[in-house]
């Protein structure tokens, strides 16, 4: 992680090489499914997103008391979703 | 001790400090004066940071996973064929494609996708291209993926039926194919630790790997057998596409890194312990310009497509632009991730060629005309030889069934995980491409599932698995041609050097084009043999089914027939996507050129 740079120089270098290992060992098992189980959660937040404010965008998904009711939930997600929403997608962004 | 020199000692330890030289010398000496990465600059990963796609991630991590998303069959099977011409060729293929080739052109894509705010190969082919450069792109991917499929599942199902092994790899398959459901339930519905379900998963390998030689799967059908092999394939392939990753694909792929690694890990302690364990090299070092057997043709350009993943590969500039670019915490990663991951792919091709250098010839390259034994046939050389080297380090018989089948089962699941992650992909590709419009049936879910496994099941079961290998490897070397050149557009746009990766586009993309017209015309020439009374060639292109029964004569000539369509029509794709790439180069180099006004605004024309 970039946050996880500076402390690293102060680590000693035994810990450093086990982080490393650590580090190659999760992804070389594990990064790839955490990844992929992430974007399942994005897609499924998509669909909130959209269920939520659908009637304000023109598409009557579930009544607008429903919608005002769990409003306050959608709202400090709305900025994340619109840029994902927004972004440029390929069939070459899904290999993996 | 056994003659030092006999055995590949040296040479894995001489390739290993040419790699070490490509890395530190070469590789840094192009980050610094090609691209000029800059480890203050911000990446993708900070830019547009959203903890899904976009996050940084430790330069280790993306290592590992950029590794274990290129490991794959090719850099096994790949070498299987190139030592043909003789081990020295191979072995200087991988050494210079690698050298020269594949790591630049895994740095190079994840280099420009970073540089273009984290954008895969489509938009940026879009960019330099335009929109008819894309659809281009996107009927090649599609050709790609069936060419890809078929020779995977033809592999697949010859190692299930391969009688080196006895039928003691299917119930390990199944074993880790069961093991992966139960843990994905284990994790995510029932929220057990990782660490436990790692130790049951773990648990249950072994214990399929303990019944493999207990119960032995054998087909009764002779010829047949790799058909029905092919269609279990099929199946399993299938529900792998349809069910939702987390359940199937996700925790099987997980589980079976551990003995993929593991194998690996063995095969090149084993190598370097040659002096020690007396193996020694068999085979004949060449180089042999052409096959020996008449089957392949000539040393260039099929060397250079056979041996593909291992070397240099197109998939990886797929995976480099698609997910790893939009996670590089700080520029200057880009080379440990993409080019590191590159070189330590080129020592599993290494091990691989090891594996089989020790062999003797004729159970590698097998005896013209022998039933039993056919030319290129024995696709199962790399257990064996992996044994040989690691069985006296283990104090066990090489002829060890547990150890055949456990190398058998590696090479299966090596397959088996890409192959199920490249299913689900054309099903992703083809849901894309026929969305809307006439043909919207084909996006369907299982639809295109079906029509993405069940043309690949046909070539498996009909045409020789070399000759799919070979289309397979000219497809994908070519991807590899065309994504280096997309990376010198680039660097002619930046005003940066640009001879360093146009020349090694050049080569690959003259190469692969020579290579796919050699497979085309020997398909072509034996359907015109056919028509002069010879049948000789035409049935030697296709199954040993086919070739047995002389009623299913004109099944062959159909079946060559079609080769020459999927190689013309790769042929001609490819073709025009390379033009349309080096009209672009052109273009760029020419505005590139163009003295830039005082202001930095507009160039004059």
């Amino acid at each position: 992680m970039a946050d996880s740079k500076e402390p690293m120089k102060s680590k000693s270098r035994g810990r450093r090489v086990k982080d490393a290992a650590k580090g190659v060992l999760y992804g070389m098992a594990a990064h790839g499914h955490v990844t992929a189980a992430l974007r399942t959660r994005m897609y499924l937040e998509h669909l909130f997103m959209f269920i939520t404010l659908g009637d304000m965008l023109g598409v009557p998904v579930i009544p607008p008391y429903y919608s005002l009711k769990i409003l306050p939930y959608a709202v400090p997600n709305i900025k994340s979703w619109k840029q994902r929403v927004f972004r440029e997608r390929d069939f070459t962004d899904q290999v993996f | 001790m056994v003659d030092f020199l006999n055995t590949p000692f040296l040479w894995v330890v001489a390739t290993l400090a040419l790699y070490v030289v490509a890395y530190w010398g070469y590789g840094k000496w192009i980050d610094r004066n090609v691209w000029r990465s800059d480890a203050k600059r911000a990446t993708p990963a900070h830019m547009y940071m959203d903890g899904v796609e976009y996050f940084p991630t430790s330069r280790y991590v993306l290592w590992g996973y950029q590794f274990k998303s290129v490991a794959a069959l090719g850099p096994i099977l790949g070498p299987f064929i190139g030592v043909t011409f003789g081990w020295l060729p191979a072995l200087l293929w991988i050494i210079g494609g690698n050298f020269f080739i594949g790591w630049l052109q895994d740095y190079g894509s994840m280099m420009l996708s970073v540089r273009k705010e984290g954008r895969s190969f489509g938009p940026i082919t879009y960019e330099f291209t335009g929109p008819r450069g894309r659809t281009n792109l996107l009927a090649f991917v599609l050709f790609y993926l069936i060419i890809l499929s078929a020779a995977f599942i033809a592999l697949i199902a010859t190692f299930w039926d391969s009688k080196a092994f006895k039928g003691t790899t299917f119930v390990p398959t199944i074993g880790i194919l069961f093991a992966g459901l139960l843990c994905g339930q284990l994790l995510y519905r029932w929220k057990v630790n990782v660490f436990v379900v790692t130790g049951i998963g773990l648990a249950l390998i072994v214990f399929s790997l303990y019944l493999g030689p207990l119960l032995p799967v054998v087909l009764p059908w002779g010829q047949w057998n790799l058909a029905v092999w092919a269609a279990i394939c099929v199946v399993i392939l299938y529900v792998a596409a349809i069910l939702p990753t987390p359940t199937f694909i996700q925790p099987t792929n997980y589980l079976a890194f551990f003995p993929a690694v593991a194998a690996v890990i063995l095969i090149l302690v084993g190598a370097l312990a040659t002096p020690f364990t007396g193996v020694t090299v068999q085979l004949p070092a060449g180089p042999f310009l052409s096959d020996p057997q008449g089957l392949l043709g000539p040393l260039w350009p099929i060397l250079f497509v056979a041996i593909a993943c291992g070397a240099i590969s197109g998939w990886h500039s797929l995976v480099s632009s698609s997910s790893s670019s939009k996670q590089l915490d700080i520029e200057t990663d880009a080379l440990p991730v993409g080019g590191g991951a590159m070189l330590s792919e080129g020592m599993l091709a290494l091990a691989s060629l090891i594996a089989y250098m020790v062999l003797a010839p004729t159970f590698v390259f097998g005896v013209p005309g022998d039933p039993n034994n056919p030319a290129h046939g024995n696709t199962a050389s790399w257990p064996v030889g992996a044994a040989l080297l690691v069985s006296k380090i283990l104090g066990v018989d090489a002829a060890n069934i547990y150890l055949t089948a456990f190398f058998g089962l590696v090479l299966i699941v090596y397959a088996l995980t890409v192959q199920a992650l490249v299913t689900r992909f054309f099903r992703l590709v083809a849901a894309e491409t026929w969305s809307e419009g006439r043909f919207r049936l084909l996006g369907n879910k299982h639809v295109s599932t079906i029509v993405g496994l069940g043309i690949p099941w046909g070539f498996a079961v009909t045409g020789s698995w070399w000759a799919l290998w070979l289309y397979f490897g000219g497809a994908n070397q070519l991807l590899a041609g065309l994504a280096i050149m997309l990376i010198t557009i680039h660097l002619a746009r930046v005003r940066a050097p640009t001879r360093y990766s146009l020349i090694p586009g050049i080569f690959m993309v003259v190469t692969t084009l020579a290579a796919l017209m050699w497979q085309t015309s020997t398909f072509l020439y034996s359907v015109l043999l056919y028509t002069q009374g010879d049948k000789s060639w035409v049935l030697r292109n296709v199954r040993g089914g086919i070739q047995a029964d002389p009623n299913y004569i004109l099944v062959a000539v159909f079946i060559n027939a079609v080769f020459v369509v999927i190689g013309a029509a790769l042929f001609l794709v490819g073709l025009s996507m390379a033009i349309r790439l080096f009209r672009s180069y052109r273009s760029s180099v020419v505005e590139a050129r163009a003295p830039v006004a005082a202001d930095g605004g507009t160039p004059q024309k």
